[in-house]
C-alpha cells in the first residue's frame, strides 16, 4: 500500500484528474458569477435551504467554485483546492439525492439555469457524474503529495534555498 | 516505531495544511464573491426579501397513457373517444369533430365526479380507445389529463403528441 502510495505516476494522473476538474468548476461558474440571481432561483428550487441563505450561497459559491477550478489547474494549493471541491461535490450529490428522492423534475443548475432544463435535467446519471468528480477530487488530495505545477516548483525552490 | 510515529504526524500535519488552506481559499473566494456582488450589474440583496416563484412540475400521478403522432389513423376511428383538454374558449374555435371539452386546469384538479361522468360516457359510447390532446405545451394537459383519467381505472388511454396545434398543422396539410 505503502508503495502505491509513493508511486511517482500519481503525480501525472492527478495533474490530469486536476486539469479537467479544474475546467470543468472554470466552466461551470462562469453563468453562475454573470447571472446570481438565476443561480439563486436554481438553488430555490432543490427547496433545501431556507430562503435567508438562499442569496448568500449564490454570491459566494461560484467564486468558491472558480477559486478552486484556477488553483487546480495552475497547480498552486492544489490539494487544498481539491478538498474544497471534494467538499462542494458531497453537497452537490446530497442535494441532489434530496431532489431526487422529493420527485423534482429540474435541471441541475450545474452549468446553466432551470431555463436550461432539457439540457441538464436531474437524474441517477447526474448523481454517478457528481459522484465520479468526488473521486477524483479525493484522489487528488490522496495521492498528489507535491502537485506539477507551482507547488512543485515551489518546493524545488525550497529545496534548493535549504 | 520512531519512525513510524514521526511520518503519522507529518501526514497530520500535511491534512491540517490542507484543511486550513482548504476554509481560507473558501473564505477568501466568498468575500470576493460578497465584494463583486456589490458593485455586480445583476447583484443581489443578500437575504432574497421574498419567496421565490419555483415552477417545478410535481411528481406525475395517475395511469399510464400512450403517445399518438398527430397523423395516427386511429384518430379518425368511430370506435375513439376524443377528448380535448384545452380550454373552452379555444375549444369553441378549433377542435377535432366529435371531441368533448373537459379542460385540465394544472392549479384546480379535475374534479372526480366530473372524472366519473366522463367514464360513464365513454362506457356508453362503445368506444375502444381514449384519445385526449391539449395544448401540446411541455408539460402538455392532454398528456395530464390523459393520466388522470387512466388513474380512475379507465383503460387504453392515449394523448397526442404535440397536442391541438399539431393536430390542426396535420387536418390543414391534408
Amino acid at each position: 500500500m505503502n508503495r502505491f502510495y509513493q508511486w511517482p505516476g500519481h503525480g501525472w494522473l492527478a495533474l490530469a484528474a486536476r486539469w479537467y476538474l479544474g475546467w470543468v468548476f472554470l466552466f461551470a461558474c462562469f453563468h453562475k458569477i454573470l447571472h446570481p440571481a438565476s443561480f439563486a432561483l436554481d438553488i430555490a428550487t432543490y427547496d433545501i435551504l431556507p430562503l435567508s441563505l438562499v442569496n448568500l450561497m449564490a454570491i459566494m459559491l461560484p467564486w468558491a467554485e472558480l477559486a478552486a477550478g484556477l488553483l487546480l489547474v495552475l497547480g498552486w494549493r492544489a490539494r487544498a483546492a481539491a478538498l474544497v471541491v471534494a467538499g462542494m461535490m458531497v453537497m452537490f450529490v446530497v442535494s441532489l439525492l434530496l431532489a431526487l428522492n422529493a420527485g423534482l423534475d429540474m435541471s441541475c443548475g450545474c452549468f446553466a439555469s432551470q431555463a436550461a432544463q432539457d439540457q441538464d435535467p436531474i437524474n441517477g446519471m447526474t448523481v454517478l457524474r457528481d459522484l465520479g468528480w468526488l473521486a477524483l477530487a479525493l484522489y487528488v488530495v490522496i495521492f498528489d503529495r507535491v502537485p506539477l505545477g507551482i507547488d512543485r516548483l515551489r518546493k524545488q525552490r525550497s529545496e534548493k534555498d535549504v | 516505531m520512531s519512525m513510524r510515529a514521526k511520518k503519522g504526524s507529518s501526514f497530520g500535519g500535511t491534512c491540517l495544511v490542507c484543511l486550513r488552506d482548504a476554509a481560507l481559499i473558501s473564505t477568501l473566494a466568498s468575500v470576493l464573491g460578497l465584494m463583486v456582488n456589490l458593485v455586480h450589474p445583476e447583484g443581489i440583496s443578500l437575504v432574497a426579501q421574498q419567496e421565490y416563484q419555483t415552477m417545478v412540475p410535481c411528481p406525475v400521478f395517475g395511469g399510464e397513457v400512450q403517445k399518438l403522432t398527430p397523423h395516427d389513423p386511429s384518430l379518425v376511428k368511430k370506435t375513439t373517444f376524443l377528448i380535448d383538454a384545452r380550454e373552452a374558449s379555444v375549444f369553441d374555435d378549433w377542435s377535432l369533430r366529435g371531441a368533448v371539452n373537459v379542460t385540465f386546469d394544472y392549479l384546480d384538479p379535475t374534479p372526480p365526479e366530473v372524472i366519473l361522468e366522463l367514464a360513464q360516457k365513454i362506457a356508453s359510447s362503445r368506444a375502444q380507445r381514449v384519445v385526449v390532446f391539449g395544448d401540446g405545451a411541455r408539460p402538455d394537459t392532454g398528456e395530464q389529463l390523459g393520466r388522470d383519467i387512466a388513474g380512475h381505472g379507465i383503460k387504453n388511454v392515449h394523448y397526442v403528441e404535440g397536442g391541438a396545434p399539431a393536430l390542426r398543422a396535420q387536418k390543414e396539410k391534408l
